[in-house]
């Protein structure tokens, strides 16, 4: 309970800290929403089917950008060795970074919805299904920028290794289409992957239909996929911190 | 019965792939003691506070912090250490006052009791009228306090000072010197590494000295000093130029001169022969004697004379 209150109090200063300055705000904001708006002047019939995947895109982008981005900086400032310094197992280390990097990434992607709501009638047909695919995306992608960044000095290095996970996840998720549309080996590559039940369960919220029959499957999926990044990731800031 | 030592360090050994940064370092830690662990850069001082810290894992050895192992325990050790790293590493966007209290945060202090240590430190650093100034806006020194008060924000049976007064100007380094003797004081054990020697003398109780990862000499400083009792150090101000070579070749008796503030730092074997052997040299030279004095070795001469010693010894360990 402590080391949770702990962690909590890593993710508050983190928000103050950085996530919520307004430059890292607009970031956010501003590229998922001009994509959606040339995907809606496109075709305003079709924009809701590639809605999920975007947002979903754009959590994996935003989230493990900043958890990287944030925990290289501290690096080079010294302060992630105050950090280290502290009474702490390095699970609640992490876990305290991801939240806030997740919180992030929950905030700005409930300000696109509303805005996409507002002004391009988009509505949700499963708001908890949707809530949970932004949560543990949020959760999921930060655990992996973590992970990026605790294996490198600089914040570039961070961003080319994530690149190389990045751009292939897009192409296996079935994040431009939907995920009954891709090739059969393709379909089998894409559960694999953390961003397919991401973006399924963003779809259920949006649209009420799913690549799944049961939204057990991605939840669990996923599941799975936090409990793995979060032990992996706290190894690793154990090794990097104690090298 | 004497209490047991609140460090004890007995054969730590740490490599950096082919670089043996210690070898076998042995030395314990009294509670309430002040520490100096001296040596030149790259001796192995910060690797030895980042193991103890449990930033570090050692390759072999023991290391006992209050009875408790860093490597077993590293989270218990961690509630019972304050360390200050030679950079003042704070976070720069938050004031002085939400640093101390996230800090307390971190360390499980209740939040009527962070407040409250973090005004007392603030008041004790006489930081308390910068609280709501960010921490980067502060100047070196301001930092430097700022860093050590967080570093006692849990109250800490051992404090781990790295440097601490490098780079700060007179009146910053002697106020940090009055605040570790203060906090000293108060019970907490220190253990310092620092380059000014001086500072180590004034300070210290105990003094580590460390070259190439080994310790080559422990216990108070003036049983170091005994090491290089045999030299006697007369410090002499001539009225006029003179050369060392001048003052060696007049006075057989001076073993080595040395500049040293506006005076000449002599070692001599024999105080009165050489002194009769000055006063003859001034005389026919006419140079006026200003000032004499005759003084022993200080701890910065017995670190000198160690290191000297060690650094010609052939390496054990490639």
């Amino acid at each position: 309970m402590i080391q949770l209150r702990q962690a909590l109090a890593i993710s508050r200063k983190d928000v103050e800290s950085y996530y919520g300055k307004p430059p890292l705000i607009t970031w956010g904001l501003l590229f998922p929403a001009v994509l959606m708006l040339a995907l809606y002047v496109k075709d305003p019939g079709t924009y809701l089917a590639i809605a999920p995947g975007i947002i979903a895109m754009t959590l994996l982008f935003g989230n493990t950008s900043m958890a990287a981005i944030v925990v290289t900086f501290e690096k080079r400032a010294g302060t992630f060795e105050r950090l280290l310094l502290a009474p702490l197992t390095h699970e609640t280390m992490v876990l305290g970074k991801a939240v806030s990097a997740a919180a992030y990434g929950l905030a700005t992607s409930l300000v696109l919805t509303a805005g996409l709501g507002l002004f391009l009638g988009l509505r949700l047909t499963q708001p908890l299904f949707f809530a949970l695919g932004l949560a543990a995306g949020g959760l999921g992608f930060s655990l992996l920028g973590l992970m990026a960044a605790v294996m490198v000095r600089e914040v570039f290095e961070a961003m080319t290794l994530m690149n190389f996970f990045r751009f292939p996840l897009l192409f296996v998720s079935g994040v431009f289409m939907p995920l009954a549309h891709l090739p059969g080996w393709l379909q089998a590559v894409a559960l694999a992957s953390p961003l397919t039940y991401v973006a399924e369960l963003l779809r259920l919220g949006i649209t009420g239909e799913s690549y799944f029959p049961s939204p057990a499957t991605p939840a669990l999926a996923l599941v799975a996929f936090l409990l793995c990044s979060w032990f992996l990731t706290a190894a690793l800031f154990r090794r990097r911190a104690s090298q | 019965m004497e209490p047991p030592p609140i460090i004890k360090v007995s054969g730590l050994t740490k490599a950096y792939g082919p670089l043996q940064a210690l070898q076998e370092v042995h030395f314990t830690v009294g509670p309430g003691d002040i520490l100096a662990y001296l040596g030149p850069n790259g001796a192995g001082k910060t690797t030895t506070i980042r193991i103890l810290s449990g930033l570090l894992d050692r390759d072999a050895g023991e290391v006992e912090i209050c009875g408790r192992d860093v490597a077993v325990e590293p989270v218990a050790v961690k509630r019972l250490i304050g360390v200050v790293p030679d950079a003042s590493n704070l976070y720069p966007e938050l004031s002085c006052r939400r640093n101390l209290e996230y800090l307390g945060e971190l360390y499980g202090l209740s939040r009527p009791r962070r407040q409250a240590r973090a005004g007392e430190l603030l008041d004790l650093f006489e930081l308390g009228d910068r609280a709501t100034a960010p921490f980067g806006n502060l100047s070196r020194g301001l930092k430097r306090r700022l860093t050590i008060a967080a570093a006692l924000m849990h109250d800490p049976e051992v404090l781990f000072l790295d440097e601490p007064t490098t780079g700060l100007d007179v009146l910053s380094a002697r106020t940090l010197r009055d605040l570790i003797r203060f906090i000293n004081g108060q019970g907490t054990t220190v253990f310092l590494t620092t380059h000014n020697l001086q500072e180590a003398e004034a300070l210290c109780r105990q003094v580590v000295i460390l070259i190439k990862g080994r310790v080559v000499a422990q216990g108070t400083a003036a049983t170091i000093r005994e090491r290089v009792r045999r030299l006697n150090l007369l410090e002499v101000a001539l009225a006029g130029q003179v050369t060392a070579e001048q003052l060696r070749r007049a006075c057989p008796g001076v073993l080595a001169a040395t500049p040293h503030d506006q005076a000449w730092r002599l070692e001599v074997a024999d105080v009165h022969a050489a002194l009769a052997q000055l006063l003859a040299f001034s005389e026919a030279a006419g140079l006026r004697l200003e000032a004499v004095n005759s003084t022993g070795a200080s701890l910065e001469d017995a670190f000198l004379e160690i290191l000297q010693e060690n650094l010609n010894k052939p390496e054990a360990i490639p």
